[in-house]
């Protein structure tokens, strides 16, 4: 197969940067995305120019680390897939491919195809995990937890914080992202003290981030590779609503 | 250059970094520094599950667990250490469960276990279920978790940050660690970190493989740190290949899916594993079965039109079973090779997938400097670490044990020595080395390319260094690796900037990997037995006589100039193999049968 690649190119922050078009040949379809990238920057190297800078790391659609936008689709058109497991197959031969980093205010473009994404580790870093002390064994005891709890837990954990309902978001929100999180932990009984004021605080830091506010388009599940449901985040608000309500830690209502 | 200054420097934020923070955060000033995000190491990959024997579903204990562990290892486990890992996996799941990682539940609301290779009951009887896992996202799981715990203990998180070197500083009594050296991937500046304890939990070196289960970024950056500062490495030669990895890719397919009822077949259908391991058959541990699929494909049993598999056959467990207990696993094989579990099995075939060596430490995670004596202030933990709990062959689920299990205990240590010690100056210049390497790195203009001495690596150690070995194959590794090395002090890279110079650290991480190569292939030149993941054909048999004792690698660094201006006395330096007696307490060796 062959593809017209329209790659964004940017050397820094201070670089405006730019689509800038390459040829492509030689792809079979059982290539995925990131090693047709590989391709193309093997041909850019050998011609001395400079390769194009792209996240990856197991390629397996665990790590979170790939995440680029496809023809204005985060993660591309396959659904419920990371971009490092989409298959060239998906793409007809002769095909022009516009690739992009994720584009959202508080992921600012490090060189070409990667951006920052610290502003996520500030969400959880307000509030996403459970106070324990650890290893003191003598009152180490097993907290028994429904079925049904632990399963639906366990749907929000598989969040792999790839940032892709950021990117997809018209409003450039991580509310997917921030309920994942919430949800995961809240349905648990490990996480229900904390519950209150790990809503209030997470949603506090995800807007003091500057992700936008959520208005319901549904556009982040869509391209959600782990298929974390819109349900999330009408539990995350009802939990803040039920935390505002109730006062939570002495913080005003 | 910048300088820090810390109680405890963490390298690495894996399972066992994030886990040993949690402990030395809570008691001392802690810096844990990693090349990737947190929550993006590799332990996030793995799937099938942590062991303990916790009995939630059927009768168990961790004395069946300590002599699965020593088995399984085919008695190279120093048993001490395996009894307190056994011992101590109870408390550890139940940790990460007050943490809130979401594990399967039985009906009655406990922790589901499932069986795994290798993991009995009553020393053999039958397979039993001790795996604690939640689906097969379990290291996912332990990630999010743990790191989600190291924030909360506000631990310090320097990101991008690739440690290069460490700093030792000599004294009357030999050499203590005093510090860190990183290259910092945004800016490409060098810092230095001045610390009174150090722990590296920097993971495993699967790269060295061509058909590998490891990440892209798994190339044994610590291991080959310490050993560039003449520490030794202990039983490199043990690398053991997982049996399931999807053919021709080598991603994996966790071994719960055999837990769950899996079954390997050949060309004809037969399941083989009944002629290898009567009692346990696929459950047998994971070298057994690795050798069993190579000889099946040998012998002209195998599957597909190059009759170079076996096949994975999951259709009897149904798509229920495969959904909720094996989501991920059944969407790779559709993804990857377009099959669908549910309809049709699975093409397989083994994957480099573990390292049972690495850094020797003693059960408290202390850094050994030769058979007897400890580096004071360096420490070591998880895939990078040899305790050694894994012996000559790891059973599943046991590293997700061993990286909670000796993380925790080498974050203890540490952070109590850091409490109990004042700082040492650190050596004179201690970024030096680093400076050199990266100078020469840049300044080179030779013809060599990163990208293919990386791919003769991989295919040479593939071809000769891997499931089963010989003599003749070994040196032919060692010929391939020695002559990459000296192609390699030619290697030239691409892009000289300072800002994310990804180009620059792919090529200092190629030179940590021709180093491991070396040690493993002539460790495993030198063995001239068979025991566990190291199988030799000229050598068919285990040899408790010559060989019950673990092999410990020294990279012979001279005193000559360019040591002192580098360090590292350049890549071709020889290496003098030593040996360290096995830890046998409980249980004498007997011949291996499942
Ligand atoms: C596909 C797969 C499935 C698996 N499934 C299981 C299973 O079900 N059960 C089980 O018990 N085991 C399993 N394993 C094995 C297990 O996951 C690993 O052995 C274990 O997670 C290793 O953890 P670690 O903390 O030692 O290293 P890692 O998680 O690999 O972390 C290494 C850390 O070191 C950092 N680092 C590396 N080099 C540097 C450097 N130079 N400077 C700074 N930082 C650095 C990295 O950034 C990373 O944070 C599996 C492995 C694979 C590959
Ligand atoms: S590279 Fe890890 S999720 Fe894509």
């Amino acid at each position: 197969m062959r593809f017209t690649v329209r790659v964004w190119r940017q050397t820094g922050s201070e670089d405006a940067g730019r689509l800038v078009e390459y040829d492509v040949d030689d792809v079979s379809p059982d290539m995925s995305f990131l090693e047709m990238l590989d391709v193309l920057n093997e041909r850019l190297t050998l011609r001395g120019e400079e390769p194009v800078a792209f996240d990856h790391d197991c390629r397996e659609g665990i790590c979170g680390m790939c995440g680029l936008t496809i023809n204005g689709v985060a993660h591309g058109p396959r659904r419920a897939t990371t971009t490092c497991q989409l298959h060239m197959r998906e793409f007809t031969d002769g095909d022009t491919i516009v690739v992009e980093p994720w584009r959202a205010a508080p992921f600012p473009v490090v060189r070409d195809l990667v951006v920052d994404r610290g502003a996520l580790d500030e969400v959880v870093r307000a509030g996403g995990y459970v106070s324990v002390s650890t290893g003191s064994a003598p009152e180490a005891h097993a907290t028994p937890v429904a079925r049904a709890d632990a399963d639906k837990a366990f749907e929000s954990a598989a969040c792999i914080g790839c940032g892709a309902c950021v990117a997809a978001c018209p409003n450039g929100s991580a509310m997917l992202f921030t309920a994942a999180k919430v949800t995961h932990l809240g349905r648990l009984p490990q996480g229900a003290p904390e519950r209150d004021t790990r809503a209030l605080d997470m949603l506090a830091a995800h807007d003091e981030a500057g992700f936008g506010g959520c208005t319901n388009t549904g556009e982040c599940t869509a391209v959600c590779p782990k298929g974390i449901p819109l349900a999330d985040i009408a539990q995350f608000n009802q939990d803040v609503l039920r935390a505002s309500l109730r006062g939570a830690g002495g913080r005003p209502a | 250059m910048q300088f820090h200054k810390y109680d405890v420097v963490i390298v690495g934020a894996g399972g066992a970094g994030m886990r040993a923070a949690i402990e030395s955060g809570q008691q001392a000033r802690t810096a844990v520094l990693t090349k990737l995000y947190p929550t993006r190491s590799h332990t996030g990959a793995a799937q099938g599950g942590m062991c303990a024997a916790l009995a939630n579903v059927e009768e168990d204990n961790w004395e069946w667990h300590t002599f699965d562990t020593v088995k399984g290892g085919d008695y190279l486990v120093d048993q001490d250490a395996a009894e307190i890992m056994a011992k101590e996996a109870i408390d550890a799941v139940l940790d990460l469960e007050k943490m809130g990682l979401p594990f399967n539940r039985t009906p009655e609301g406990k922790i589901d276990q499932r069986r795994f290779g290798g993991h009995t009951r009553n020393h053999g009887e039958a397979a039993v279920r001790r795996a604690c896992y939640a689906a097969d996202r379990t290291g996912h799981m332990i990630l999010q978790t743990l790191y989600q715990n190291c924030i909360k203990h506000e631990v310090e998180f320097f990101n991008e940050f690739y440690v290069l070197d460490i700093c030792l500083t000599e004294t009357a009594d030999g050499p203590v660690c005093t510090g860190a050296v990183a290259l910092e991937l945004a800016t490409g500046e060098i810092h230095v970190f001045q610390a009174k304890a150090v722990v590296f939990a920097t993971g495993g070196f699967g790269k060295v493989f061509k058909t590998t289960s490891n990440a892209h970024t798994l190339t044994g950056d610590g291991m080959a740190i310490v050993f560039r500062k003449g520490l030794p490495l202990e039983d490199m030669e043990f690398y053991q290949f997982h049996p399931t990895g999807l053919a021709g890719l080598g991603i994996l397919l966790t071994e719960g899916a055999r837990g769950e009822g899996g079954i390997l077949r050949n060309d004809s259908g037969e399941r083989f594993m009944e002629r290898y391991a009567p009692t346990i058959k696929d459950l047998a541990p994971r070298d057994m079965v690795a050798r069993a699929m190579a000889t099946e494909v040998r012998e002209g049993r195998g599957c597909g039109p190059h009759k170079d598999y076996v096949l994975l056959d999951l259709t009897h467990l149904g798509a229920e079973v495969l959904d909720a207990k094996l989501p991920d696993i059944t969407e790779f094989s559709r993804t990857y090779l377009g099959i669908d579990p549910v309809e049709e099995p699975v093409p397989v075939y083994p994957t480099a997938h573990y390292a049972m060596g690495g850094i020797p430490t003693n059960i408290k995670g202390e850094v050994l400097r030769d058979a007897e004596n400890v580096v004071p202030g360096l420490y070591a933990a998880g895939e990078c670490a040899c305790v050694s709990v894994h012996g000559a062959n790891r059973l599943g689920t046991n590293s997700l044990l061993d990286i909670n299990v000796f993380g925790r205990r080498a974050g203890i240590a540490a952070a109590e020595y850091a409490k109990a010690h004042d700082f040492v100056d650190l050596p004179e210049a201690p970024e030096v080395p680093v400076v050199a390497m990266v100078d020469k790195l840049n300044a080179s203009t030779g013809g060599e390319r990163v990208a293919n001495i990386r791919t003769e690596l991989q295919q040479t150690m593939d071809a000769n260094a891997s499931v089963y070995r010989t003599e003749d194959t070994l040196k032919q590794a060692l010929h391939d690796v020695q002559a990459l090395k000296e192609r390699f002090d030619r290697v030239a890279i691409q892009d000289h900037g300072k800002r994310y110079n990804t180009d620059l650290l792919e090529a200092v991480e190629l030179g940590f990997l021709l180093e491991l190569a070396e040690v493993l292939v002539l460790g495993a030149i030198n063995r001239k037995e068979s025991r566990g993941g190291h199988a030799r054909e000229d050598y068919t048999t285990r040899d408790d006589v010559n060989f019950l004792r673990h092999t410990m690698a020294y990279k012979q660094i001279s005193d000559d100039d360019t040591t002192k201006k580098t360090g590292f006395g350049g890549l071709t330096a020889d290496i003098r193999l030593d040996y360290k007696p096995v830890v046998i307490t409980r249980y004498q060796p007997m011949e291996r049968k499942y």
